[in-house]
């Protein structure tokens, strides 16, 4: 048992957490669907996060929730999202489920939730195909097509950049407030939980100096940004024009869209003959 | 430093970028920190809302509470591809407004019995209508809400008791308590870094911090989120009332084939608009 907490205390680590996210947005753009228009999967991801809400049959859920799996896993997804999303599911429906229970309900309960908990898997692995398989960059650059704000395109770019350095800086912080710090004897329970107490408030000081950081940090982002004219040229569509000339709609683009549709009509035949 | 006191658009975004890159990754942490679970009482680190209510106190209300939002979104959610569309726009609004609010209310940033409750009732209010959002969410999604047995009352109870259960734990743990200790700290230390003055009554409204002023806009802002929130839902219930006479099976294959061509229309003007931009 002590093994395995260690084990996975090992596994999140800071240093885990950046390599997972740092594979997850510049990792695969050799997978089919970062290669895709950035434009069709946000058509596609429209699609495929609005419609299953409306559907109420199991087996043409199931059917949809295959075709997504599917994608996810050609978008080759890191491991720590899928977790995520596992986590995320049952958090949403599988505990109600529970509660449920616990209220006098009975194994009719299941076929609601399991509905409900098929429609939520599906947007949100939907989501994570679109969203994690893309690189950041093309992604903003699609939202932006769409007309999005300016502001939501670059804060996509700009996390995804600022993230590690930030992750490290955070990380030499805590480093070195555990360096100066006496942390409590974690001997019995009231022990365990001043050292909990501990590490969440030395957690929460060094946010203090991080702050100042990011503080100077983001002034001068703020002022090469306005160096390089920026916000005159989030509203120049000259500007936007020429940002955006770079996507293009392939013939895979195509390919990708007639698979997804032949699928959902497959699925509604299956679902017709059930 | 300008003479007027006044807050200029490029150190508006400096506390956007500041306050989105900070929440963000505090959400990325909270995102990954386990939450304990006694029977169905849950403990958890919800969120390290300090984050941007010590920004808000410090700095301008509206950009701290959009770079938070923002942040959120893209750093926790996009990032981990856990954008849940719709849902998204909710809790957007309500953080934003939530730390607007609690922004708006400090006029002083030393005083920090002022801090703490403007703390305190910002995450009140972020979490409330949150909980009433995840209610309405449930009923609409379930069919039949009202005849699964005990689904109506676990729903209820859950997410009331979740909601208090935020406000009092993570609400007074992780957000009253380190903006108490924060907001205090890094007034006047932390404004030169972004070039501004600190706040005081001169710089809070621009021109005298009327307290009637305030209650107005934060009134209005409430009503705001309010009608957004109905505005949402209403949504819901339309489509929802739509898809009911949409019940056999065949009328939903061609409600679905008319999303398809739909869809296909769709990237048809994609195309030819790509087209129109590329001859112009």
């Amino acid at each position: 048992m002590r093994k395995l907490s260690e084990n996975i205390l090992d596994k999140i680590s800071i240093d885990f957490l950046r390599n997972q996210v740092l594979k997850n947005a510049y990792g695969n753009d050799d997978t089919v669907i970062a290669k895709l228009d950035p434009r069709i999967l946000l058509v596609w991801y429209l699609f495929f996060g609005l419609v299953p809400w409306f559907l109420n049959d199991v087996v043409l859920l199931l059917g949809i929730f295959i075709f997504v799996a599917l994608t996810t896993r050609a978008a080759r997804i890191a491991p720590l999202v899928l977790f995520l999303f596992c986590i995320g599911v049952f958090s949403q429906t599988g505990y109600l489920f529970i509660v449920a229970l616990f209220f006098g309900g009975n194994t009719e309960t299941i076929v609601p939730l399991l509905i409900m908990t098929l429609k939520v898997a599906v947007v949100s692995l939907a989501s994570i195909t679109v969203f994690s398989g893309l690189d950041p960059d093309r992604l903003a650059n699609g939202m932006l097509w769409f007309g999005c704000p300016g502001q939501l395109s670059f804060s996509i770019s700009f996390a995804y950049r600022i993230l590690p350095v930030l992750m490290e800086e955070f990380q030499n912080i805590l480093l070195s407030y555990r360096l100066r710090g006496n942390p409590p004897s974690k001997n019995g329970l009231a022990g365990k939980i001043r050292y909990l107490a501990y590490q969440i408030r030395m957690i929460i000081q060094a946010f203090y100096p991080l702050m100042l950081n990011t503080a100077k940090r983001s002034r001068t982002t703020v002022e090469a940004l306005e160096l390089r004219g920026y916000r005159h040229s989030i509203q120049n569509p000259e500007v936007k024009k020429m940002k955006l000339a770079m996507l293009k709609v392939t013939r895979a683009d195509l390919i990708f869209v007639c698979i997804s549709i032949v699928w959902v009509c497959a699925s509604f035949g299956a679902s017709a003959a059930l | 430093m300008n003479s007027q006191n006044k807050i200029s658009q490029s150190q508006k975004l400096m506390v956007f970028v500041l306050s989105m890159s900070l929440y963000g990754l505090a959400t990325l942490f909270t995102e990954l920190i386990p939450s304990f679970q006694v029977g169905i009482v849950e403990f958890s680190v919800e969120y390290f809302l300090f984050i941007p209510l010590t920004l808000a106190m410090l700095f301008d209300p509206l950009s701290a509470g959009l770079g938070a939002a923002t942040g959120e979104l893209v750093f926790s959610e996009i990032m981990l591809g856990q954008f849940g569309g719709l849902g998204e726009l909710e809790k957007f609004i309500t953080v934003t407004i939530g730390v607007y609010i609690a922004g708006r209310l400090v006029k002083n940033p030393r005083n920090r019995a002022v801090v703490a409750g403007a703390s305190i009732f910002g995450v009140f209010i972020q979490q409330f209508m949150g909980c009433i959002v995840d209610i309405l969410k449930v009923q609409f999604a379930v069919e039949d809400f009202e005849a699964v047995a005990g689904l109506p009352e676990s729903v209820f109870f859950t997410e009331g008791f979740a909601c208090l259960n935020d406000v009092l734990f993570s609400g007074i743990l992780f957000c009253m308590l380190p903006t108490m200790f924060l907001v205090p700290k890094l007034y006047g230390k932390i404004e030169p870094l972004l070039g501004m003055k600190p706040r005081d009554e001169k710089t809070v409204l621009g021109s005298g911090g009327v307290s009637a002023k305030t209650v107005g806009i934060c009134v209005i802002g409430f009503i705001a989120a309010v009608a957004a929130e109905l505005l949402a839902t209403g949504g819901f219930e339309l489509i929802d009332w739509e898809a009911s006479w949409a019940e056999s099976t065949p009328a939903m294959i061609v409600a679905i084939i008319a999303a398809a061509v739909v869809a296909l229309i769709v990237i048809g003007v994609v195309r030819s608009r790509a087209k129109v931009d590329k001859a112009a």
